[in-house]
């Protein structure tokens, strides 16, 4: 009942049979984490469907209430997980804001902020910058930003030439480097050539979406898909990244992006098929890590089982006992919603330590940036899986035995 | 965001924002919206005012403030209510509990857990996992459901046929009585003292107070569990299956049957293991000791190939069980992608009659031209015949709504009774005289008035009133989902 | 045994009338309990017999002034029993108004739970059902475990439909001197467990070799003996304050203390009492059934 193309032709103008697929049963109540923290309807995958209701054909009024609701959902969906009538909430969200954001401007500091992830050198930049703060204890602890932003610029040389593309993005790229390079190692130890994205492709554009920026979040997907042609793997080590390059299809609405995102796959899901040609791990102590589930794995994506296919060779895994309930990065939600994306975050703080006592091991592994960054602002030791993997890898010692 | 633009307009407002803080009351028309619906999308309700209140003497406080301002109040947890029961009629104050979600005790020797009224039913068996303990009303929506609503609505679930519906599972409730003050009724251990309060209280529908802290009974694990699948040629072969199951003197801990229909529409989704070419698909759970659990599975595997069972699978592991019951549980998921509307009723019939009922329940769906599909806890005889519909027909809601009445009246007929989990809400009240003399109803409402003398909790609902709030027929928006 | 007619119950009806104050008898196995019926009060009572009994829908409908014994001469032959207990010459009504569990209740549920569907005379003199037929039943209010452990003082039982449940295959009783959370630690579902401050003695049931296999483990690794049947009960049932009184043995999770004196009754808070007494007034205005009867002075 949900593959209708006819849209609804109302003020935020969303797919019909999308909108409709809703029945208010409430089963995506506790897999929502702004509900879960808040109790508020409004707060709720429920409600907020209720309210693109009544704002598209009911006659409500988009006030500042009704934009509130919107605004607040971390886009995590965990609701469409969790719904028996499969409605593609993500969907109806990103629509909803690209709606209202024609009428409206995100704020100042947002756009400038997504304004600086399009323009790579200025991110490196200003990422030295305020690394040389922190060095110098001038930033506040609390701001979602790594540890220990790098110095140097972290451009290794880029190859031109793999059989298929490392996507590199934006923030990742300036902040996290060291996960690129311990993701290409990897690839690179099951005979792999890889070559990066680079900054002809740039961002993913993700960012901009959540915020409503359509225009700019289909320039984004021009960009990327213009700088990446051929028929080539992309695989991405963000699964934010890999979330929304798999939705160009979808965004654009042409054969040539729905090829693409055809071609998007998550690095552990691409690993998980040749974990034959993945070394062992080096004898000795395996590290113990507390597998967090990033939403655009989970939800968005489906490919979390293999994140833990990746790792099982290397290192022992403890779960968290939340159900995959998001943490509260979001993307830029932690910013935007410093309070909210505080209390949700309380929550997997909570599960990370009963699982920490579980597993004896405080080190938390998660394979998007954003969670990342947001999990260590709480003072969690993250890393990205594959760091693990690169770390663990034999090359002396044969190949994983997947019999 | 500040919320203040509410704060000094409006005195209700004012003083619940007092009672509860200012961030926990919301009267703007967005709240509005949101809270004059509940799981069942019956239109009509409207709420006056949205107060969340974090304890059980803000609840006091929020129901003493609507008794000052005039206003009634209605008591809501998830919203998955099926029945209507938390739509509020006449701007009344709505009180969400769903702030309140702490697990306050568990005393694991006495198997006896405090808890908060907006604790999530499935959150609290989690969190009693690796301790031997449950808590045993399953609910289908118990990953959503609160333990406040299902004290409200008496919920059940499959597993209510062993173990009992939740006031078997309830041993006392703290209340915040319409009059505002705060009891406790029933005791942590035993029968009651005096009069058994806490009974009456359970499946009150909110309109006897609201439970602020409830103390459930938790169930110990049972040491050995088989999942049976059955397949039947015909669904009254598989419906005389579950009589003979019962009279056997044999009390599976569930037993759920499932039509072709629900069948195909389910296992494409969830993988479960159903024979798409089976009639009727039963589901049978026998738990207990080794020894009694294996001989009650040749007892069961004996009787259904008497009655013409064409297979019957015993689930090898855990990870089969779960896949058989996620189908179970997500049958209405799968059905909601096949048309965009359902309608059910909940009556119970005796379970010597499943058979002849269910025959004529898809009878009755043939003659006015409407699809019906069938899955239901069999075993205790709880129908739940799914009216599938796509309301752009014309005039198919008529169909329906006529439908649902003579499967109803069917049910009475052959001695049922309206309601075996959902409650009757604002949904079924006019159907009530047919189930009640009105002597029966004069004593039900003797038991309301003297917990509400005002008529101030959750007017409206359960006995028929003569008022229009939130009629089925007068339904503004359609049935369009339920859960079961 | 004579079933029990839609007359009989009219007839109970038109006994109990509309105006004088009335007590219900029973088989009187509790006439004491919550006070005595006040002096010169008429006596009526409820009609007994079996008027169907279903063994395929495991439900029974018997008149509230039938025996315990007699109702479980006709249930065993189809190998059923229901969730009550009481003395020789209980009454099915009687019980229920009372509305003590069974001790066997870790096994067969709360006295409560068994309780259907109730046809009663209101203070009023009408008849009226509280409840359903059926085994599941959320329609309306739940008088019916209201009804239970009133002592008729809301209104008299005349007909009740309960549930029935399969007699145990097997059951034993065992004793040992351990604490009563190790020896439930050891079995499943036990129906009784008593404590008697050194002792713990357990009643298994259910499937014969469940109950053997349970009680060869209790025996091989707490080194309980088998009994014969439960330790004698001193005379005095009350509701467990806590403590228990020397000479008297607890029947562990049911709020229930047996000892040789009894124990004061609990005094129900202001809130509740004044809730009680609302209901009271609702369904008796005048205070004619079963005058001075307090649930309140039950003693457990």
């Amino acid at each position: 009942m949900i593959r209708g193309d006819a849209r609804t032709g109302g003020l935020l103008d969303l797919r019909d049979d999308a909108l409709a697929a809703c029945v208010d049963c409430g089963l995506c109540l506790p897999h929502c984490p702004t509900y879960r923290v808040t109790g508020d309807e409004r707060r709720s995958p429920r409600g907020r469907i209720a309210l693109m209701r009544a704002v598209d054909g009911g006659g409500m009024e988009a006030d500042e209430e009704v934009l509130e609701s919107i605004d607040t959902c971390v886009l995590c969906r965990g609701c469409e997980t969790a719904c028996p009538s499969v409605v593609p909430f993500g969907e109806l969200m990103a629509g909803t804001r690209a709606s209202l954001g024609r009428t409206r401007r995100p704020p100042l500091r947002l756009r400038i902020g997504l304004a600086v992830l399009v323009r790579p050198r200025l991110l490196r930049f200003g990422s030295r910058f305020l690394a040389v703060l922190q060095r110098l204890h001038l930033l506040p602890r609390r701001l979602p930003l790594p540890q220990r932003l790098p110095l140097r610029d972290p451009r290794t040389p880029a190859r031109t030439e793999g059989e298929v593309v490392l996507f590199t993005g934006c923030v990742m790229d300036a902040w996290q480097p060291d996960v690129h390079a311990a993701v290409e190692a990897v690839l690179e130890a099951t005979d792999t050539r890889v070559r990066r994205s680079g900054d002809s492709a740039g961002c993913c554009g993700a960012l901009h979406a959540h915020a409503g920026m359509d225009a700019a979040a289909r320039r984004q997907a021009e960009q990327v898909m213009s700088a990446l042609p051929g028929s080539d793997p992309v695989l991405v080590d963000s699964a934010g990244c890999g979330a929304a390059l798999r939705e160009f299809g979808v965004l654009l609405g042409t054969p040539e992006a729905a090829a693409f995102s055809a071609r998007v796959r998550d690095v552990h899901e691409w690993l998980a098929d040749r974990m034959s040609s993945l070394p062992v791990a080096l004898p000795g102590d395996r590290p113990t890590v507390i597998v967090q589930d990033p939403c655009h794995l989970r939800h968005a994506q489906g490919v979390h089982a293999d994140v833990r296919t990746v790792l099982a060779p290397y290192a022992d895994l403890v779960e968290l006992d939340d159900e995959g309930l998001c943490c509260g990065a979001g993307g830029a939600f932690a910013v935007l919603q410093p309070e909210l994306a505080g209390e949700i975050r309380e929550r997997k703080s909570a599960a990370i330590s009963r699982a920490a006592t579980r597993g004896r091991s405080d080190l938390v592994v998660s394979a998007n940036p954003g969670c990342a960054l947001h999990l260590a602002a709480a003072g969690h030791l993250v890393r990205h899986p594959l760091e693990i993997v690169a770390d663990r890898l034999d090359r002396e010692g044969g190949c994983v035995d997947v019999g | 965001m500040r919320r203040r633009r509410w704060s000094t307009r409006d005195p209700l407002v004012a003083d619940l924002e007092a009672a509860v803080g200012a961030g926990h009351v919301q009267a703007g028309d967005a709240a509005v919206h949101l809270y004059s619906r509940d799981g069942s999308a019956i239109g009509g309700g409207r709420a006056g005012v949205v107060c969340l209140p974090g304890t059980a003497e803000e609840v006091a406080a929020c129901i003493r403030v609507a008794r000052r301002h005039g206003r009634a109040f209605v008591p809501r947890g998830a919203g998955t209510g099926l029945a209507g029961g938390a739509v509020p009629c006449d701007d009344p104050v709505v009180i969400s509990t769903t702030r309140m979600t702490r697990i306050l005790d568990v005393d694991i020797e006495r198997r006896l857990a405090w808890v908060e009224p907006g604790v999530v039913n499935l959150d609290l068996t989690r969190h009693l996992a690796g301790t031997g303990l449950h808590f045993a009303p399953d609910p289908s929506s118990q990953q959503s459901c609160t333990l406040g609503g299902n004290v409200a609505n008496n919920s059940g679930g499959p597993h209510c046929l062993a173990y009992g519906v939740t006031s078997a599972h309830v041993a006392a409730v703290e209340v915040a009585l319409p009059d505002g003050d705060l009891v406790v009724l029933g005791e942590e251990e035993g029968d009651p003292v005096g009069y058994d309060l806490r009974g009456a209280f359970v499946g009150g529908e909110g309109t006897l107070g609201i439970a602020t802290r409830i103390a459930v009974r938790l169930t110990a694990d049972p040491p050995e569990i088989a999942t049976l699948l059955l397949d039947f040629p015909t669904i009254e072969t598989a419906a005389d299956t579950v009589s003979a199951v019962v009279a056997s003197g044999i009390v599976p801990a569930a037993m759920e049957l499932m039509d072709q229909r629900v069948v195909r529409a389910v296992e494409p989704h969830a993988n479960a293991g159903y024979s798409l070419d089976a009639a009727a698909v039963l589901i049978v759970e026998l738990d207990g000791l080794p020894a009694g659990v294996a001989r009650e599975v040749e007892a069961v595997t004996r009787i259904a190939g008497a009655h013409g069972a064409d297979s019957v699978r015993v689930a090898s592991d855990e990870e089969e069980r779960e896949r058989i019951w996620k189908g179970r549980k997500a049958a209405f998921g799968a059905i909601a992608n096949i048309k965009p509307s359902y309608y059910l009723h909940d009556t119970v019939i005796p379970r010597t009659r499943l058979a002849e009922v269910v025959a004529e329940v898809n009878a009755i769906a043939d003659r006015r031209g409407l699809i019906v599909m069938n899955v239901f806890h069999a075993g205790d005889g709880n129908l739940h015949p799914l009216l599938v519909f796509d309301e752009r027909e014309p005039g198919v809601l008529e169909e329906v709504f006529a439908a649902g009445e003579e499967i109803v009246r069917l049910s009475l007929s052959v001695g049922g009774v309206l309601s075996g989990e959902h409650g009757i809400g604002l949904e079924k009240r006019q159907f009530m005289p047919l189930l009640f003399q009105p002597a029966d109803l004069d004593a039900q409402r003797v038991l309301r008035d003297a917990f509400d003398q005002d008529g101030v909790a959750n007017p409206h609902k359960v006995l028929p009133t003569g008022a229009s709030c939130g009629d089925v027929q007068g339904m503004t928006r359609l049935p369009e989902g339920t859960w079961v | 045994m004579s079933g029990v007619h839609p007359g009989d119950i009219e007839a109970f009806a038109a006994a109990v009338g509309t105006d004088d104050p009335v007590c219900v008898r029973g088989g009187g196995s509790h006439w004491m309990l919550g006070g005595e019926p006040a002096a010169g009060v008429r006596e009526v009572v409820a009609p007994s017999g079996i008027a169907a009994f279903d063994p395929a829908e495991m439900t029974v409908t018997v008149g509230a002034g039938t025996t315990l014994v007699d109702l479980a001469a006709v249930l065993v032959e189809a190998g059923q029993e229901v969730a009550l207990e009481g003395p020789s010459g209980a009454t099915v009504g009687g019980v229920l108004a009372v509305g003590r569990s069974s001790l066997r209740r870790g096994r067969v549920g709360a006295a409560r739970d068994a309780l259907l569907q109730a046809t009663c005379v209101g203070a009023d003199g009408r008849l009226f059902s509280a409840g359903g037929p059926t085994v599941k039943n959320v329609t309306g209010y739940d008088l019916c475990r209201l009804l239970v452990g009133s002592l008729g003082t809301l209104a008299l039982l005349a007909s009740v439909i309960l549930r029935t449940r399969p007699v145990p295959e097997e059951s034993c009783w065992l004793q040992g001197q351990m604490e009563p959370a190790a020896v439930a630690a050891g079995c499943h579902r036990p129906a009784t467990l008593l404590w008697d401050g050194a002792r713990t003695a357990v009643r298994l049931e259910g499937y014969r070799e469940d109950v053997e296999g349970s009680a060869e483990s209790l025996v091989a690794e707490l080194g309980l003996e088998p009994i014969e049947g439960p330790p004698a009960l001193p005379p005095h049932r009350s509701r467990w304050d806590g403590t228990l009184p020397e000479g008297g043995i607890l029947e562990v999770g049911s709020g229930v203390v047996h000892g040789p004196e009894p124990l004061p009754v609990p005094v129900p808070a202001p809130g509740v009492a004044a809730l009680g007494r609302r209901i009271r007034d609702g369904f008796d205005p005048t205070g004619r059934l079963n005058p001075g009867r307090d649930p309140y002075r039950l003693v457990a």
